[in-house]
């Protein structure tokens, strides 16, 4: 093995990250351990402000962790900065380019820096942006603005690709094509950090994936192994006021084929095996307490479900923000 | 580092530039408004008449004073409070009251044309003609006149702007705009970059105080009697060292706004105390040090001495290693302590 290929992708230990503010220190990582091997598409999942960006912005050398151990590619940032540039390809949660360049000048200043280039062709085709070559940054979309920035990610064809938040905030068919580049840069056997508050992009795109919350690591696998987890197949959600106050935790998981329940307020859900058992026995009970319904709903168990198993809030964030 | 990368860098910032209209009017059309205004605004040959003030309550003493035409004293009567109120408002120079015999004249003597109110009034008061005394004749040969001062200062002061806000606000920029963090994750090397962009701003400063200057001798007959070359010289130095100021100036802030008050409390002290409007050889004692301190100072001397005096290299030589030493240490610390982030 070359030494270039020597060591995990990422390998993370005891990772902290203190940020001092004058209303207290606020720990945005707390002591994480994570490895991401080589070749895998790896997704930090997590609501916003739960120390994603950190880490990733850590794990590219743009800030110094307080404590702990970081080796990206086999090396420390310490030990060769230079090295390690020269292998990661990386797009910044928000980055606005120069205004009055066009595309093809911003990939020319880009692959300046590189000293293989992808030819730039080829780049824009595979980012599909060959008929905007020529437009001015400023007159792009949101999501030409994105597919440009992971365009100029992956010009110097990177053995290590950080995506901090890809497809926020853009529409279901850019955020598409945008996983299109993925799925070609995972095939051409690259690793990927991937962070997204888009549970249902998480369980597409990621081999692996770990769900953080307050800079702790909540849950760590692939995601049918995380769904598994909860042990049942499907959530039924019941909405009521005050529901979860009404009704007891042990009597909910005394009914057939209930596994667990977790009260979210006016929300109830319980996560169950057979829906077709469990529901005509949760009805009667709701009889029985005189509870009247204001919905119900039953799907299968999601990324979001496993967060709110581990929390007790949803991942929520759905809306594109601004 | 590689020179493939810095013209890279240089030549992205060139076009960001050239594609900008309204930063191409900040560094020419604003410096040549300035210059026809402020031309045309010193040029009359004739000065204004000074304006004096008398309380009603002193109206008929000073009859006389105001049946006559007066050339260079101007004289409006006011009830006694407006009067006081409209000196000290600097509507007036001065405000004469008491009888004929016994005048009493108030004037802030801070105000320049406090002394001038006086010397005229005191004139008018003792009954002499205007035309009595030596003869004055005005001086209108081309290199002594106010616009052959202001021009050389102009041109400092568009190299100042350039460095400010060319070099510091477009760093600025791109760090509010999270761009200088981006390039960092690059193999780009940091001083390749900062090496492209500054020579590009420099490069770019080159030539609006050549047209400044061509203006001055088109519109206004300044002349240009020392060597173009020295003048692109100083030009190169002084573009160099506030190019570095600007640098400097720019290496912490993170916002805009934040940019902006720094740059003032740069610019100011330099707008007033750099001799670009008005000569500081005659400011006090104590502002003096502040005054050889400013970068502007030296450069706007070495203007005038070039432009006006028709001097050669040999004696700019001082100013420009001032320039050179000034732009070095702003270069050297601002990398020290440059934010990328």
């Amino acid at each position: 093995m070359s030494d270039a290929a020597a060591g995990s992708a990422i390998e993370l230990r005891q990772l902290t990250k203190v940020y001092k503010a004058k209303e207290g220190d606020v720990r945005a990582i707390d002591a994480l351990d994570l490895q991401v091997e080589r070749g895998e598409i790896f997704g930090l999942l997590g609501p916003n402000g739960a120390g994603k960006t950190s880490t990733v912005e850590i794990c590219e050398g743009l800030e110094e962790p307080t404590s702990g151990e970081v080796r990206i590619l086999g090396r420390s940032w310490g030990e060769d900065s230079q090295g390690i540039r020269e292998r990661i390809g990386v797009s910044l949660q928000e980055t606005k380019f120069f205004e009055k360049l066009t595309v093809l000048e911003l990939l020319e200043l880009f692959a300046s820096f590189y000293a293989k280039p992808m030819p730039l062709p080829e780049l824009l085709a595979l980012v599909g942006l060959e008929e905007k070559a020529t437009q001015r940054y400023q007159n792009l979309s949101g999501g030409q603005c994105q597919r440009l920035a992971v365009a100029c990610a992956l010009i110097g064809y990177p053995d290590l690709l950080f995506l901090d938040e890809p497809t926020t905030g853009l529409d279901p068919q850019s955020r598409m094509r945008l996983w299109e580049v993925i799925s070609s840069f995972r095939e051409g056997g690259g690793t990927l950090l991937l962070t997204t508050h888009y549970m249902e992009e998480a369980a597409t795109l990621c081999d692996r994936l770990m769900i953080i919350d307050h800079g702790r690591c909540i849950a760590l696998g692939s995601p049918k192994q995380l769904i598994a987890e909860l042990g049942a197949g499907h959530v039924v959600s019941l909405e009521a006021p005050g529901i979860g106050e009404r009704l007891q935790a042990a009597e909910l998981s005394s009914l057939a084929s209930v596994r667990e329940s977790t009260s979210l307020g006016d929300e109830l859900n319980l996560t169950v095996e057979e829906p077709h058992v469990a529901l005509p026995a949760i009805l009667s009970l709701l009889r029985e307490k005189n509870i009247e319904l204001a919905g119900l709903s039953t799907r299968h168990v999601s990324l979001d479900d496993v967060f709110v198993h581990h929390t007790g809030r949803h991942l929520r964030d759905e809306e594109p923000r601004k | 580092m590689r020179p493939s990368v810095i013209k890279q860098v240089a030549v992205t910032s060139l076009r960001e530039y050239l594609r900008t209209p309204e930063a191409i009017f900040w560094t020419y059309g604003f410096p040549l408004v300035m210059a026809v205004v402020l031309g045309i605004a010193f040029s009359s040959s004739e000065p204004g008449a000074v304006r004096v003030v008398i309380p009603e309550t002193s109206q008929a003493a000073f009859a006389d004073l105001l049946e006559k035409d007066n050339g260079r004293v101007e004289i409006e009567v006011r009830p006694a409070d407006a009067a006081e109120r409209a000196l000290s408002m600097g509507e007036f120079d001065l405000l004469l009251q008491g009888s004929r015999e016994d005048p009493s004249l108030r004037i802030d003597p801070r105000r320049p044309g406090s002394e001038l109110a006086r010397f005229h009034l005191e004139r008018l008061l003792a009954g002499e003609s205007e035309t009595a005394g030596p003869r004055i004749e005005a001086v209108t040969e081309p290199g002594a006149r106010y616009i052959d001062f202001l021009i050389p200062g102009l041109v400092g002061l568009n190299l100042l702007g350039a460095g400010m806000f060319g070099v510091g606000g477009n760093l600025v920029q791109m760090r509010t705009r999270h761009l200088l963090r981006r390039l960092t994750v690059t193999p780009m090397r940091r001083s390749e970059f900062l090496l492209g962009f500054v020579s590009s701003r420099v490069l770019l400063s080159l030539p609006a105080p050549f047209v400044i200057i061509l203006f001055g001798w088109l519109a206004f007959d300044v002349p240009l009697r020392g060597s173009i070359l020295t003048v692109f010289l100083l030009t190169l130095l002084g573009a160099l060292s506030f190019s570095g100021l600007g640098l400097l100036v720019a290496s912490r802030v993170r916002t805009v706004e934040g940019l902006s008050g720094v740059a003032n409390m740069v610019m100011m002290p330099m707008w007033l105390l750099g001799g670009s409007f008005f000569s500081n050889e005659r400011f006090p004692e104590v502002l003096q040090p502040l005054v050889q301190a400013m970068p502007l100072t030296h450069l706007n001397d070495a203007y005038r001495d070039v432009m006006l005096g028709g001097e050669s290299l040999g004696s700019a030589l001082l100013p420009m290693l001032i320039l050179v030493v000034i732009g070095l240490i702003s270069f050297v610390v601002a990398l020290r302590i440059f934010r990328w982030k």
